[in-house]
């Protein structure tokens, strides 16, 4: 049998977690006529690392911006399936997206600072959500999100310089500082590190491991020597469809599926 | 001995587009360089594994025939299965280096690594008896031509031998079947052992002066069950490499269970 004709009819491993912060269950998603997610159910372990892996436009991007409806801004676009965080529906009518992207943040590819000083980069979701009372309670909550993301000892004496002006790495630990301003619960990661040096690199895999203690983290990378790095599970997008899913341990040394095996091994497929 | 010469010669070149190339999909990678890199591992293990079996049988033949020049022979070659254990072994962290292989590619690596232990340990195996064929060829063990013990240990070679040219072949046809039946058929190696020792024993006790030589037999004996035991390794790394299960330390049917899950 041809390998690459094998159908994806179901999702081998397992999907399920026994303390889940989010599931997604049939969840499909259309560009116009378009699908570019098929039926994919799937659960986020709370306070754990899953990776979504995959080769370019299997949807792993798509399905990520699904999870706190980023996709909402693009007209043609429409998800149907269960998708719940914390067994609450996030496509429900009265839910408001703008509250629901302060609970699941997001970090993207190319670090994005807003042009403003580091401190306001960090202070802005919580003014516009209105977190704090006062200076000294948005100042604590500047710096305790600097410190999360490992970033406040390289910036504590030019809080008021342009967050445009920090190198590539530390703007993307900017980034996770501002995500991590708003408290969230969930943050969403897409390729992270891909923008960043192999040490810029590193630090953030650093800190993806330590966020995880407060946070659900949901990571794509193109990177399978870091999605084996920092996840302790990993999802495997082919095509629109959750090809497997399992403990990144198993995935990455006895994988099920063969395209999965042959995708995280760099084979034809 | 002749029948499993014609075999193992053939053991590279017959399976040159082998089970082993084949089942472990090594040619797949979009990585042509490292296709070539698998299967040039592929080749230096099938040819260190020709290379110790060649040296068990010549071991054997050396003890037998109370040959002394072929023993010289084998204890020098040792030396050859040395530098290939090295050779594989520095290819091998090369490519976890430059490849960081995952899957079937990490299990490849990881079990050629295990699997060129046992190999070098077999070749130490065969040094012993060639050394313990130079004492026995000058005592006067060998001259009792037909003497039990030496029938009886030419049987456990001869099956010893049979059963490492199996699992090489097993080996490079990747073919998990055969290395069942012979993880199964272990048993049968040790039984023979157990024969041979307790008629050494009597041996022994009947006529001390030939304390030294039927020690020597003995060890002999040792080092064949030992090399059975090394075989029984091979064959738990392929079930490792294709089925991607641990079958170490595990009875026959916990190994077939662990398969069927």
């Amino acid at each position: 049998m041809n390998i690459q004709d094998e159908e994806i009819t179901q999702t081998v491993g397992n999907i399920y977690a026994d303390n889940a912060k989010m599931s997604i269950r049939s969840a499909d998603v259309f560009y116009g006529d378009k699908q570019a997610i098929h039926n994919v159910s799937l659960d986020l372990a709370k306070n754990q690392v899953t990776a979504l892996i995959g080769p370019s436009g299997c949807g792993k991007s798509t399905f990520l911006r699904c999870l706190n409806r980023m996709n909402d801004t693009i007209d043609i676009c429409r998800v149907t399936g269960q998708l719940m965080l914390d067994g609450e529906d996030i496509y429900a009518k009265e839910l408001d997206p703008v509250l629901l992207r302060a609970r699941v943040g997001m970090v993207f590819q190319k670090p994005n600072p807003f042009p403003k000083s580091i401190y306001d980069n960090v202070a802005y979701g919580a003014r516009i959500h209105g977190l704090t009372n006062n200076k000294a309670e948005l100042d604590e909550v500047v710096e305790t999100s600097l410190q999360k993301a490992g970033l406040f000892d390289e910036v504590k004496d030019r809080l008021k310089e342009p967050g445009t002006g920090l190198s590539g790495g530390q703007q993307q630990r900017l980034c996770i500082a501002r995500t991590i301003a708003v408290s969230p619960e969930v943050i969403l990661m897409d390729e992270p590190a891909s923008a960043l040096d192999p040490i810029a690199t590193a630090i953030i895999e650093e800190l993806i491991d330590e966020l995880k203690e407060k946070y659900t983290i949901a990571i794509v990378t193109h990177s399978m020597q870091q999605a084996a790095r920092v996840s302790q599970h990993t999802a495997y997008f082919h095509l629109g469809k959750l090809v497997e899913m399992g403990k990144t341990e198993d995935i990455f040394t006895r994988p099920s599926h063969k395209l999965t095996e042959n995708y995280i091994t760099g084979r034809f497929g | 001995m002749t029948e499993s010469n014609t075999t193992d010669n053939n053991l590279t070149n017959k399976n040159s587009v082998s089970g082993f190339t084949t089942k472990l999909y090594l040619d797949k990678h979009i990585s042509r360089r490292f296709n070539e890199e698998l299967e040039q591992i592929r080749t230096l293990v099938m040819q260190m594994g020709e290379l110790v079996e060649q040296q068990v049988n010549d071991g054997l033949n050396a003890v037998l025939n109370a040959d002394e020049k072929l023993a010289k022979k084998v204890i020098q070659r040792d030396q050859e299965v040395n530098t290939m254990e090295l050779e594989i072994d520095e290819y091998c962290t090369q490519i976890l280096a430059r490849r960081q292989p995952a899957a079937s590619d990490l299990r490849l690596i990881v079990s050629v690594v295990k699997s060129i232990t046992d190999l070098e340990r077999m070749g130490d195996e065969a040094a012993k008896l060639g050394r313990n064929a130079i004492k026995l060829a000058r005592g006067s063990f060998a001259e009792e031509e037909g003497s039990r013990p030496l029938v009886e240990l030419k049987h456990l070679g001869h099956h010893v031998n049979k059963t490492l040219n199996q699992a090489l072949i097993a080996y490079a046809q990747m073919d998990v079947a055969a290395a069942l039946e012979i993880i199964k058929n272990d048993d049968i190696i040790d039984e023979e052992f157990d024969n041979i020792s307790r008629l050494l024993v009597t041996k022994m006790m009947e006529n001390p002066r030939e304390i030294k030589n039927s020690l020597r037999v003995t060890w002999c004996a040792r080092a064949l069950e030992r090399i059975g035991d090394h075989t029984t390794n091979l064959c738990e790394y392929i079930v490792y490499l294709v089925e991607g299960k641990d079958v170490r330390h595990s009875s026959i049917e916990q190994i077939k269970a662990a398969i069927k899950e």
